[in-house]
Order: structure tokens, then sequence, then C-alpha cells
């Protein structure tokens, strides 16, 4: 254990440094974009649950609806990432080279990596959790005990995905060693989809239905369903079932705090015996299979005319052979092809215009988050992954500039085919209103430049040359700046572009007199801060590049 | 025209000098080796040179071009290899010498012969074609020294060129660099392999503290230190620049 505290608090030590050798100007305005970021989704949850408490009969079932099918989703997604981030912290990371040489047992490594791991991999999900559960706790009026105890049930709730994680990399690397990446990647993936897939046909949880009736009495029995959702084993609904618990002051809260606690205790107790006994055994057995140099065909060598086809070519390459990479846009690609599906009964279920323009709209909001998403996880990190190359690109006669505009403009473009077509397809499905289809293409245009603008450019301002994984990087400090700032953006955006629609819709569907000069300065509105966000942030990442010193 | 012409060059870092007014002229054929304990300023001042630090005060000029008013223009006649030549792990070697020519606008005919020849003399194997995530320290800095050349640099700036070589290798290195000089080029190189710097070096610098204690060829600073050892010779002036330092 004592090895364990050494590499650990050496580990925070690093973390402090850090950050005590910030500029003060950067840790201010890191705290004011998180405290923004927190309060406005805390405002958001609990305008949402103050609406749902008001609806008749249903309302709290409604809510708690909502809460655990957040904690299911969030447990999946915490699986997903730390699975993602395993690999390269458990086996990649060029300190185990030195740690793994240094008399400490294997599993002191395995506890501080599992801590790192479980950081990088869980932040993002508890900046949207801890905003829900505060918002929960407010629109309910819960004592004061419910904040602290539900805050913390969500940090043990972490535990059980981190530790899931590492086992299920460890058994499939000590079985199979001569794995590449991209397979242990599948492989765990599969594993993880199988088992999703088998929970939700086994257990059939009604958080996965949708409610389609008007009659009373089904109304009560959906409602009385609606107490019972999920199933009583999975650890999301034991937390649902603490916060609900909690905030009536009911036993049931502290049963389910102490039955995640445990729960969560005996699977980092069975991923600490089973690190003791795979952890070190895998990590050699990798180090033997990695390095194979086996014969490749060159395929840099068709792009070699000119310096922007080589840049890009190069990146491309990178991206289709790193599996970290690559497997988490499939998975992307994945989940928003099944949502655009979804989309399919949307005319069955709003047959007025007015609701699927709304719906349309709705629709709109949630693809410009996607590419937020996207813009953060991909593309912030691609001028941090130049690190190996820097010194050949620095000294050379290719300027900063260029290079981030040939980024830029290649982000563009693959941005504006996926948003776009995210966009066409939803609103076919949509059947939306033939002028806001035609419209909204336009408005994506400007959508996919500002993002990927605000994305590259920020990466450029806040790089980070000594970490090796895209995932990481996106999960840094400036990482979290630019998923701020592209969710601000899209708030905004959303905000100016609400009246046009607001207008709009009430001139069609509802006959009421039209305000075109509002609805063009709206547009004009819309332009400009456009046309501030495609260059300002790019001006900055160009700036802080030129100004750097590598 | 001189290759390199250094005025009064310092760069701080924080609170400390790490290079403070270095001045320094090459002419072409010259090999100009810098010699230093470590921390004294000799990646600091090849990075000023190579554009990946930015002065604080003083000019590089290169062939005639002012780095400050004509970077780029500047940057297109170094070629730069780091101490620790990080290469795309996920690119073989044979594609990271090609995304190079591409970044210098070089056509693959114009460097196709010439590569093979390099690959030959450097005995680079078939492993040129796997990802360099496997490559030791030697075979990277084989890669980059083959890179090194595609685009004809009139000043080549290396940094300890000898790690991670075996002896074949070394010696391969030596004659290429003889080989530049007799066709002009300039080569500044910092290491700390003595013996290395004796044979090649037309002219030595030793520095320290971040500021050039000496620059001469290796006779004069024999006499200068009075020992014909380039060992001894290295010991007693850095030692000297030390002592001169401390307040």
């Amino acid at each position: 254990m004592r090895d364990f505290f050494l590499i650990f608090t050496s580990r925070i030590n690093i973390i402090l440094k850090s950050i005590t050798t910030m500029n003060a100007v950067r840790i201010a305005s890191f705290i004011f974009v998180i405290g923004c970021f927190l309060a406005g989704s805390y405002y958001i949850f609990f305008r949402l649950f103050n609406y749902l408490i008001a609806v008749e009969i249903i309302g709290i079932a409604l809510m708690d609806r909502v809460i655990e099918m957040g904690f299911f989703v969030f447990f999946i997604m915490l699986l997903f990432s730390n699975i993602i981030t395993s690999f390269s912290t458990f086996y990649n990371d060029k300190e185990l080279y030195f740690l793994f040489a240094l008399p400490v047992r294997p599993t002191s490594i395995y506890l501080s990596k599992l801590f790192e791991n479980c950081l990088y991999a869980s932040w993002a999900t508890m900046v949207i959790a801890i905003p829900l559960v505060v918002a929960y706790g407010v629109t309910t009026e819960a004592g004061f005990l419910f904040y602290p105890l539900s805050i913390l049930s969500l940090f043990i709730y972490l535990i059980i995905p981190a530790a899931l994680a590492s086992v299920l990399i460890f058994v499939i690397l000590r079985l199979l060693p001569q794995l590449k990446t991209r397979d242990v990647i599948l492989l765990a993936f599969g594993f993880i989809l199988g088992l999703t897939f088998l929970y939700i046909k086994l257990n059939n949880p009604t958080i996965l239905k949708v409610f389609e009736t008007e009659s009373e009495q089904e109304l009560l029995r959906f409602a009385a369903n609606l107490t019972t959702v999920g199933g009583g084993y999975v650890p999301s609904t034991w937390l649902s079932n603490i916060l609900k618990g909690l905030s009536v002051n009911s036993s049931q809260g502290i049963f389910y705090f102490l039955l995640l606690f445990f729960v969560s205790m005996s699977t980092a107790i069975f991923a600490f015996f089973m690190a003791k006994a795979l952890y070190a055994q895998s990590w050699l057995l990798i180090g033997e299979h990695s390095s194979n140099l086996s014969k490749r065909k060159s395929l840099l060598t068709s792009f070699r005319s000119g310096s922007t086809k080589t840049l890009l070519f190069k990146d491309i390459l990178l991206f289709i052979r790193e599996p970290t990479q690559w497997v988490q846009l499939s998975i992307f690609v994945i989940l928003l092809v099944v949502y655009i599906f979804s989309l399919r009964r949307t005319p069955i279920y709003f047959t007025f215009p007015l609701w699927r323009t709304i719906v349309s709209f709705a629709n709109f909001a949630y693809i410009c988050f996607v590419l937020a998403t996207l813009g953060v996880r991909f593309i912030f990190p691609t001028i941090s992954l130049e690190k190996s190359g820097i010194w050949i690109i620095g000294s050379s006669p290719l300027s900063f500039r260029k290079i981030i505009m040939i980024k830029y403009f290649f982000y563009v473009l693959m941005a504006i085919i996926i948003i776009e077509g995210l966009l066409i397809f939803s609103n076919i499905f949509i059947k939306t209103d033939q002028r806001i289809y035609m419209l909204m293409p336009l408005i994506a245009f400007f959508v996919a430049a500002s993002l990927v603008s605000i994305n590259l450019g920020f990466g450029g301002r806040f790089p980070q040359f000594d970490v090796d994984n895209p995932s990481k990087i996106a999960a840094g400090s400036g990482g979290i700046i630019a998923a701020l700032m592209s969710i601000a953006y899209v708030g905004i955006s959303i905000l100016i572009l609400a009246t046009p629609a607001y207008h709009y819709l009430a001139t069609t569907y509802l006959h009421r007199p039209s305000n075109y000069p509002l609805i063009y300065l709206s547009f004009i509105g819309f332009f400009v801060f456009n046309i501030f966000t495609i260059v300002v942030p790019l001006r900055i990442g160009i700036k802080a590049l030129e100004k750097r010193d590598f | 025209m001189k290759t390199l012409v250094i005025k009064n060059l310092k760069k701080k870092f924080g609170t400390t000098w790490a290079v403070r007014n270095l001045n320094l002229e090459l002419e072409p054929g010259e090999i100009f080796v810098l010699l230093g304990p470590n921390g004294a300023g000799k990646t600091t001042t090849l990075k000023l040179i190579a554009g990946l630090l930015h002065p604080d005060e003083g000019d590089v000029v290169i062939n005639g071009i002012d780095t400050r008013k004509n970077p780029l223009e500047a940057k297109s006649r170094i070629g730069y290899i780091p101490d620790e030549p990080f290469i795309y792990s996920k690119l073989t070697g044979r594609e990271f010498i090609n995304f190079v020519a591409g970044i210098y606008n070089v056509k693959h005919d114009d460097y196709e012969k010439k590569m093979a020849e390099l690959f030959k003399r450097f005995g680079v194997g078939a492993w040129i074609d796997g990802f360099s995530e496997g490559y030791s320290h030697g075979m990277k800095q084989k890669v980059v020294m083959c890179q090194l050349l595609l685009h004809d640099p009139q000043l080549i700036l290396i940094d300890e060129p000898l790690v991670g070589l075996d002896p074949k290798s070394s010696k391969t290195v030596r004659e290429t660099f003889i080989e530049l000089k007799n066709q002009g080029k300039t080569l500044f190189i910092c290491t700390h392999t003595l013996s290395f710097a004796k044979d090649i070096a037309s002219k030595i610098g030793i520095i320290n503290v971040g500021e050039m204690k000496f620059i001469g060829n290796l006779d004069e600073l024999s006499k200068i230190s009075g020992k014909r050892d380039i060992e001894e010779i290295y010991l007693k002036l850095s030692e000297e620049s030390v002592n001169e330092t401390i307040p």
C-alpha cells in the first residue's frame, strides 16, 4: 500500500503543480467557464424537473424515469469511455516502463492507473451528473443530507464501470496477447453491446418504452409501471433509488446507498485481485508482441505532390491506423444512424405540422450539440497530436497559418458532410416544413464552420504535446474550455435562431401577424455572430502557435 | 556569403538566461561543434537557429536571410535533427521520409536514388517498412539522418548525432559529415562525444551557463588551455568557464 500512496501522491503533486503554475487568467477563465456550464446545466434540469413534477398523476414517476434513464445511459457511456482509455492507460503509457522496472507491486501500479483512468474517462459525465442531482434535490425540496450523500454516491458509482473495464481488458489481453489495440477495443465493445442488448431483451425495461395512450386507466397503469423501472439488478436503478429515497428521507435511500457502496467496493476488490493475477503478465506479453516490425505497404508514396496533400494524407493515415480514433468515431456514427432511424415514427406521433416543425428545430439543436461533441473529441486534439513531428514541421518552411488552414478546410468539409447528412435525412423522416428544410442546411454550414474553428483554434491555443492519447487530450483543461465554448456557441446560436423560428411558426400555423424586420435582424445577428466565431478562434490558435517555443 | 551569422543572441526561460550574448559566424564548408556540460545552452542555441524557439534579443542570419524578417525562407535552407528524433509512431520509416519530402516539396524522382544510396550506406533494412513505434533509438536516428539530406540544406543542425548508433553507423555518420563539408555545406553539431568533435570539427565552441566561453580550432583551444588531449582541453576550459561565472 505504501507503494501505491507514493505513486498516487506523486501523481496528485504533478496535477497540483500543473494547476499552481498555470497563468492566473487561465485559471480564472477555466473556473468561469466551468461555473457557467454547471449553472447552465443546473438551470436546464431544474426547469425540466419543474415542468415534469407539475404533470398530474405521472409527473413524479416521469421525473424518476428521466433520472433512471439518465443514470443508465451514464453507466453505458462510462463503461465505453473507460474501455477506450484503459488500453492506453494500462498498457501504452511510456511511464509504465519506468514503474514496472521499480521494486513496486503491480497492484500498486494498477490502483494508481485505475484512478487516472477513472478520472479521464468520467469527468465529462460528472459535469452533467452533478447539476442533474442538485436540480433533482431542489425540485423535490430534499433535506440538507441529500446533497452530500447523493454526490458521494455519484463518485462511488464511477468505480464500478472503471473497475469492470480494466478487468475486461486484462482478461482479453491475457488470453489473446497477440491482439492489436483495434481488436481489443472492438472485442470489448462487442461484449458490452451484447450484455446491454441481453439486459434490454431479458428485463424489457419500461424506461425504453414510449407511452402511447389517452385513456386514464391505462395512464394510471403506466404510472404504476414507471415506479418499477429498469429491474433491480443494475447500479443505475440503485443510484436513482438513492436519490428518490434521500429526497423523501426514506430508509430506502440509505439501503441503496449501502448496496451501491458494497457492490462498488466488491467490484474494486475483485478487479484488484484480477489485476494481481493478470496485469503484470499481460503487460509483459503485450511488450513481446508489440516489438514486431512486420512489413507494410507504404501508403504515403502516391500523395507526394505538395505540402498540403502530404499533411492531409498523413492526418488521414494516422487517423485510420489509430484504433482509439476510428473505433470511437464508428460508435458515434452507429448511434447517430440509430437516432436518425428512430425519427421515422415522428410523423405518426406528431400529425400537426406545427409540432413537427418544433421537433425538427429540437432535432437541429441536438445535431449541433452532437457536432460540438465530435469537434472536441476529434478536432481539438489534432494540433496536440502533431507533437511527434513538431520538430520537423516547426523547422520546415511551412507556416503554422498554413498548417491550421489546411486542417481547417479539411475538417470543415468533414463536418459539413456529417451535419448536412444528419439534417437532410432526419428532416426527411420528420417531414419538416419545406422552407425550414431548405434553410437549415445553410445555417448548418455556418455551424460547422464555427465549431471547427473553435475546436481547432483552442486546440492551437491550449495544445498538450506531452499527451499521446487523443481522448485524454480532449479531456484536459484546454479540451474542457473548447467543449464549453462549443456548447456556449450552440446555445447562443439556438437562442438567436429561436426568434425567427417562433415568428415563422406563429405566422404560418397560428396565423398571427408577421414580424419580418425582427426575422431579418435575427439572421443578420446570426451571420455577424458566426463571422466572429469563425475568425477569432482561428486567429487565437494561429497566433498562439506562432509565438510558442517548442 | 557566410552560411550562419549570429549576433548578440539572447534567450531567457523565466528568470534564467539559457543563452546570453551569443555571437558566431560560420563559412560554407565548416563543421562547428558545440561542447558544453548538461544544461549549458547547447540545445537551446540549436533550437533558436532552427526557429523552434523565439529569441528575446539578437539576430540569426542564414545565407543572408534574417530569420526574424523571413523565417520560412530561412528555414528552407536548413536541415535539423533534435536530440530525440520522434517520428509519428503509426507511420513507417519510408512513409516518414516521403512525408518530409512532401513538406519540403521535393519530387520523388529527385530523391529516390539518393535515398536508396543512403539506406545502403546507413544499413537501413527491411524494417524501414514497419511502423516506427517498434524502432530502436538507433533505427530512428538512421531514418532522420536519411531525411535530413532530402532537400539539400545549406546549413545542417544536429543535436547529439551519435546517440544510439552502433559503431559502424557512427563511422558512416562521420564520413557522411566530412563528405557534406567537402560539398560546401555548413554543419553545426552539439555533442558530448569528444573524440567525434576532435575528428571532424573545423571549429569548436565551448558553452556554459548560456555563454560562449571559447571558440577556435583545436590548436587554438590547445594553446589557450595548455593541454593537448581533447578531453583535458574540454575539462580545463569548461571548468574555467564555471569558475568565471561564479560570483
